[in-house]
């Protein structure tokens, strides 16, 4: 019974995975509210070897007719069965650009030939995203489906298309999380571990380099197959600090894997976010 | 001059919730919205249950806290109300909409030293204290079937037999098991009311199902008859 005194609450901006909470049982035409705001320090784009921190705005709604937001992922609970979850899924997939330092991206923009500077110039240049063309917010569709093993442990799974340049990116996360160990009174930790499956349009456009990049990057030309992109653990601390206030915190480690570890963009396969926000429950 | 900005609103979160922890007693309380969410199961629950009931526990962190009168409280902006426990720390949760939207607590009458609540399904008792052998097993398999349906590690779980579980005060808990025409007693122990309770020295007395169909006799009614799965 302990998955019901679960609270799945989602980061917002902390991670392009997409985020399904826990069914939610309520009286017809109430819903049950998150919001807050609190700090991510996370690598500055997926690979990068920076960091950077930002403001986190947390967000989770879900109504009695099983629709439900989260952070950046909107669904609706279709399953009756408490055991099983599942329904349609939207996710928004974060934007890329030079980003993070302006003066680089102008730097790069009006080179006209960054390819033929010396090695040892472009090896300088702290930014490998430099000259690489951006990639707009996407928003991405699918489903999801969620599997209990018992009220504590859930395996997850979802499929969202519509990522990258040309929005044919696909990506499927598997994974499985143990929920609600509770450490203390008011103190939850939840545990999870997955795996991310993307086809090779998404990889070509997040960690592909086309000749026209190369050219004004400076990167290699590559061309990433499709497969497994990364492996990830986390750990999320729920403290409710008193019945509205609830401080919540994530740290997730993610490892790039296959033809993505070896881009050209990747300047460190291994990265961490670390999160915290104070949610105020409405 | 960005991150001065997150950081002074980090830092004015971080007091406001610093001051409402200073208001509330810490464990003292749980969620309104968490107890209905796991209440609410068994009323969605489609399955045969005509011979169970369901209740919500309150577990104090500490054996021998949940002393006589000790009684739950309700308590919303709108709904007051409270809920008095039976000895093993059990009541039945009103499934209000008005204490659900108004985000209620739930809290003890007198402090526990903190506390968690837990759904518990039980036998439904008879006023006449007879309990027919093959009815014991319909509602044993009653529960186990609304345990499959919230929880798939049930499933492969079986009906053995019930637990009663009477008073630690009072009368005698007496169980007999009435078989052609000649009566048994059944052993008494003591032990918990449900398993992985932090109270047990209740009164308990257990009856496995076997192939001899009987009539359990209680001479004394029991708080709780517990289904038995393994």
């Amino acid at each position: 019974m302990k998955q019901f005194f679960v609270l799945a609450l989602a980061a917002a901006s902390t991670a392009a995975s997409a985020q399904t909470p826990a069914t939610n049982p309520m009286p017809d035409g109430s819903r049950d509210m998150y919001a807050g705001v609190g700090a991510v320090s996370r690598p500055r784009y997926e690979g990068a070897d920076s960091t950077k921190v930002s403001a986190l705005p947390v967000l989770q709604v879900q109504w009695s007719n099983g629709l439900f937001i989260s952070g950046m992922s909107a669904g609706m609970h279709l399953s009756n069965r408490p055991t099983v979850e599942y329904g349609p899924l939207l996710s928004v997939h974060p934007s890329r650009d030079e980003s993070g330092s302006g003066r680089i991206v102008d730097g790069v923009g009006v080179s006209s030939a960054p390819s033929l500077l010396p090695l040892a110039e472009r090896l300088m240049r702290a930014n490998r995203l430099a000259g690489m063309e951006d990639i707009g917010a996407r928003l991405e569709g699918g489903f999801f489906f969620h599997y209990y093993l018992a009220p504590e442990w859930r395996l997850t799974s979802s499929v969202l298309y519509g990522a990258g340049r040309e929005r044919d990116g696909a990506r499927m996360e598997l994974g499985v999380q143990r929920l609600a160990l509770q450490v203390a009174p008011q103190h939850t930790l939840a545990l999870n571990a997955g795996v991310t499956i993307v086809n090779p349009d998404y990889n070509r456009a997040y960690f592909g380099v086309s000749e026209a990049d190369a050219w004004n990057s400076g990167n290699p030309v590559y061309r990433p197959g499709g497969g497994i992109k990364d492996v990830r653990v986390g750990a999320r601390w729920n403290w409710a600090l008193n019945p509205s206030w609830m401080l919540v915190t994530n740290v997730q480690a993610t490892r790039l894997v296959g033809s993505v570890r070896n881009s050209p963009l990747v300047e460190r396969p291994t990265n961490v976010t670390v999160s915290a926000a104070f949610a105020y429950r409405f | 001059m960005m991150r001065r900005a997150h950081l002074t609103a980090c830092v004015t979160l971080l007091l406001t919730a610093g001051m409402g922890v200073a208001q509330s007693q810490a464990g003292e309380w749980v969620s309104y919205r968490d107890a209905y969410r796991a209440m609410v199961l068994f009323d969605k629950y489609g399955g045969p249950k005509n011979l169970l009931q369901h209740q919500l526990q309150v577990l104090p962190r500490e054996k021998g806290m949940l002393g006589q009168g000790v009684q739950l409280l309700i308590k919303g902006s709108t709904v007051q109300t409270s809920l008095a426990l039976d000895a093993t720390g059990r009541t039945t949760l009103p499934l209000l909409k008005a204490a659900y939207d108004e985000n209620a607590v739930l809290s003890p009458s007198r402090p526990l030293g903190g506390f968690t609540v837990r759904p518990r399904t039980t036998l439904a008792l008879r006023a006449d204290g007879a309990y027919d052998d093959a009815e014991l097993r319909a509602a044993c398999e009653q529960a186990l079937g609304f345990a499959r349906y919230a929880d798939n590690a049930a499933r492969a779980r079986q009906c053995i037999g019930v637990r009663l579980v009477f008073s630690r005060q009072g009368e005698q808990a007496g169980v007999r098991v009435r078989a052609s025409g000649a009566e048994q007693a059944l052993p008494l122990a003591r032990g918990a009311a449900f398993s992985g309770d932090i109270d047990d020295d209740f009164p308990v007395v257990t009856y496995r199902f076997g192939p001899a169909a009987g009539e359990l006799i209680t001479y004394n009614a029991p708080l709780a008859i517990v289904p038995l799965f393994e």
